[in-house]
């Protein structure tokens, strides 16, 4: 079957497809607001004439590039082009202050590859029974799994753990406004009907990314914006092998988190990657670096949010069953295409769908090539003169902003939330935590109601379920250890410090 | 060879039709692109189905049609701004039965569907279907009905809360006294996992024949008006023998006052196309039906469920 696939992999239009979508991909995902959903919905109409394996080749190929390409923006400007990667904006961003944007770019391409190997082996493997797995998680379970996320983000996210605290809360209570998950009332939306979708996620994250970058410079101390500013000289930069080999432990299990979060519906890529960035600094011996430019904190989020990729499309092809809006677009592509998803997909069409998962391995090649081509031109960035790059920011933020909905209300959001963002920086508040808040806050709460509906409004729920009570456990487990943590260091240092 | 000089015949057989089409009416519409409002995102069923018509449609009328997405709001906001729209046959949009009826019954929306809109055709509408795992004790709608009147508390997860299937089966839990509790999902593909993972009893779901065929669930009844031909032995609930139902449609509307002759012809061309060979494989391959219906039809179904919806809403809102 491999083999039957692997032939039909030999057609050229397999390849002009493969390398056309990831090109695709890699350029709207790099532009704020613009995700994979919107590119692959517009590509859809396009692939109506051809034939399934480079049709969907194409689709995947965008879905993988955009969630890449988002990474560019996030370590070349601090501009995350999509959500997941807020999470690599952090050591990305440090790192291209430092001239070493080269270094972050290549190490984000490896890692994004890795992690996308990593959950194409496990799609073709494992897909049917995981898919089964994942269903074992109902409300209790998802609940118990993103009361864990968010623990993770407070207390591994690196910053000042009550300042994080505050800001995951921020962001739930920016999340009841809207429509109530159970009861349909609206809340805080001031019989306003455009609030009744609640804030949506893009124009939050670019007006909390981007547009508080621009009002910073904006209200920055400075004598003429006419005059050239120093900007920093790029560094050149090779990632050897060696040194991605060096992170290994780091990407296998930032891909395991990404392909596990991936299958379960409804949470995303962008959480699964701050999960990954926690974790790689909890088990970093330099967790101190963290922040101020890693290699490990660039590669942890990013294999995790491409490793998201595969992780998603298992329900969606297994069963049926898109988990968020991109896989179901894709759903209907596939569709299309005469090859319906579900649980006879992989009986009826396994050639075409292994040929296809194949592809995407594949793809990996031309992928590298042409990040690495694009990386040449894309460095220059950080040369341009503020005065330049600000407007165009504005502007992309602007039309990113408005693009998810066509809406002018969105366009507002997007502004409020950059004042905010620039109001919390200003005061050093750390803004991931606030993004996962707001990711989390409406999923969570509907998930903990649902599980009270389900079981008369008992807690045993939680406790019966063994998947809900590890996961409570670890989550038990986590605060103890980012409690004893600094105890043990503090122990040390005294020791040390009385040994000299 | 063959596929491309019978697709040849058809454009020249429907470009004779335009010609004819066009000499037969006084106005000349339509004179320039025509845009139809889609309420959802796009890559979704209703986009997608709702981008084929009118790339047929196309053809037909010779002028572009602009499918255009304004999602949010439950499909509220593409309503209200197409009832706001001016009334000449330019501004259309491809609507469901929860903007249209049920959304419009529980809370204030700022449209009327009946008084700002005219219903132009009805093309599609998914069946939505009771649903259980396919080891449950219930074989029959009956018997599930029966154990949650004797006390059993049914749990049954919907695509969200006040939707069509949730108002539906708050109405039988009216009518019976059968203890039946309402867990809203985040669309109708968590309920199907949760139903598949048992966390609830029963889903209210449209898109479930692969996995009833595939023997993970089991389809006790439709909640449609008539029963999904994909299987014919399920009885509608009516038909179970209670007086319930929630008519999925999919259809075409202009705001209201739009010349009675533009909207005569644009039924005219879209019901052509939508009862074409090439538009039932199209949906076939969506797994979509084609269900065509006249505007007028529509019209009715559309103002007897929202008068029905808006007592169910009301006695809700009373609990």
């Amino acid at each position: 079957m491999l083999l039957d696939a692997f032939n039909a992999l030999m057609d050229i239009w397999v390849l002009v497809a493969a390398v056309s979508g990831i090109v695709t991909g890699i350029i709207i995902g790099a532009i704020p607001g613009l995700g994979p959903t919107m590119a692959i919905a517009l590509l859809i109409p396009v692939t109506f004439t051809m034939s399934p394996i480079p049709a969907i080749t194409l689709l995947l190929g965008v879905y993988q590039g955009a969630i890449f390409g988002g990474s560019i923006s996030a370590i070349l400007l601090n501009v995350p082009g999509t959500p997941s990667s807020a999470a690599t904006a952090i050591d990305g961003y440090a790192m291209a202050r430092k001239g070493e944007g080269g270094r972050a770019l290549r190490v984000a391409l490896y890692a994004s590859v890795a992690g996308n190997i990593f959950s194409c082996l496990v799609l073709i493997v494992l897909a049917e029974p995981l898919a089964s797995f994942a269903l074992n998680f109902g409300p209790a379970e998802m609940a118990a799994l993103m009361l864990f996320a968010l623990l993770v983000i407070v207390l591994f996210g690196g910053g000042v753990r009550l300042d994080a605290a505050l800001m995951v809360l921020l962001g739930v209570f920016a999340s009841i406004i809207g429509l109530d998950p159970i009861e349909g009332t609206p809340r805080f939306t001031f019989n306003s009907f455009a609030m009744e979708n609640g804030l949506q996620l893009i124009p939050v994250l670019v007006g909390l990314f981007a547009m508080s970058e621009v009002f910073l410079k904006l209200f920055q101390k400075q004598s003429s914006i006419k005059e050239p500013v120093d900007l920093p000289k790029i560094v050149p930069s090779k990632v050897r092998f060696v040194d991605m080999w060096r992170m290994r432990a780091t990407l296998l299990w930032s891909s395991l988190i990404g392909t596990f979060v991936g299958i379960l519906p409804g949470i995303g890529s962008t959480v699964p990657a701050f999960m990954s960035y926690g974790l790689a600094r909890a088990r970093s011996k330099q967790a101190h670096k963290f922040g101020q430019g890693a290699d490990e904190g660039v590669a942890a989020p990013e294999a995790a949010n491409n490793a998201v990729t595969g992780g998603a499309l298992i329900p969606t092809l297994a069963l049926g069953i898109p988990g968020d809006a991109v896989t179901a677009v894709i759903l209907g592509a596939f569709m299309l295409q005469g090859l319906a998803p579900g649980p006879f997909l992989f009986r009826d069409y396994g050639v075409e769908v292994y040929a296809i998962f194949e592809a995407l391995i594949l793809s990996s090649i031309p992928t590298i090539i042409f990040g690495l081509l694009l990386f040449k031109v894309a460095v220059h960035v950080i040369r341009i003169q503020p005065r330049h790059l600000f407007p165009t920011i504005t502007v992309l933020a602007l039309l990113g902003a408005f693009s998810v909905n066509n809406s002018l209300v969105d366009v507002w959001v997007m502004l409020g939330a950059g004042f905010v963002g620039f109001l919390l920086r200003r005061a050093d508040f750390p803004l991931p935590p606030l993004l996962i808040g707001l990711i989390l806050g409406t999923p969570l709460e509907q998930s903990v109601r649902q599980a009270m509906l389900t079981s008369n409004g008992s807690l045993d729920i939680f406790w019966n379920s063994g998947i809900a009570l590890a996961l409570l456990g670890l989550t038990a487990i986590s605060i103890l250890i980012s409690l004893c943590i600094p105890l043990l260091r503090k122990q040390r240092q005294q020791k040390g410090s009385s040994n000299v | 060879m063959m596929k491309l000089s019978s697709s040849k015949l058809i454009k020249c057989s429907a470009l004779a039709l335009l010609v004819g089409i066009s000499s037969a009416y006084a106005n000349d519409f339509p004179t320039k692109p025509i845009t139809v409002v889609v309420p959802y995102g796009a890559g979704g069923t209703t986009d997608i189905s709702a981008r084929k018509l009118s790339s047929l449609a196309e053809a037909e009328l010779g002028q572009p049609i602009v499918v255009e997405n304004r999602p949010g709001a439950s499909g509220t906001n593409a309503m209200r701004s197409v009832a706001n729209a001016r009334a000449d046959g330019y501004t259309l949009i491809a609507t469901t039965s929860s903007p249209l009826f049920v959304t419009p019954a529980v809370r204030p929306v700022g449209y009327d569907s009946v008084k700002d809109f005219t219903p132009i055709l009805n093309y599609s509408g998914p069946y939505h279907g009771v649903l259980v795992p396919a080891d449950s004790p219930y074989k029959t709608f009956d018997g599930l009905i029966k154990a949650a009147k004797s006390g059993t508390s049914i749990s049954y997860g919907t695509a969200g809360a006040m939707g069509g299937p949730h108002l539906s089966f708050e109405l039988i839990a009216r009518q019976t006294g059968a203890k039946l509790k309402h867990v809203p999902f985040n669309g109708a593909g968590s309920a199907t996992a949760a139903v598949l993972g048992k966390h609830v009893d029963v889903a209210l779901v449209p898109a479930y024949r692969d996995l009833v065929l595939d023997s993970k669930l089991r389809l006790l009844g439709v909640l449609d008006d008539s029963r999904d031909p994909d299987f014919e032995s399920v009885p509608t609930l009516k038909e179970a023998g209670y007086d319930v139902e929630f008519p999925s449609v999919v259809g075409v509307m202009a705001p209201a006052g739009t010349d009675p002759e533009i909207v005569e012809q644009l039924e005219m061309t879209f019901t052509k196309v939508a009862k074409s060979d090439e538009f039932k494989a199209f949906m076939t391959k969506l797994n979509q039906p084609v269900r065509v219906m006249t505007g007028e039809k529509l019209g009715g179904i559309i103002q007897s469920n929202l008068e029905t919806y808006r007592n169910v809403a009301k006695e809700l809102s009373q609990k």
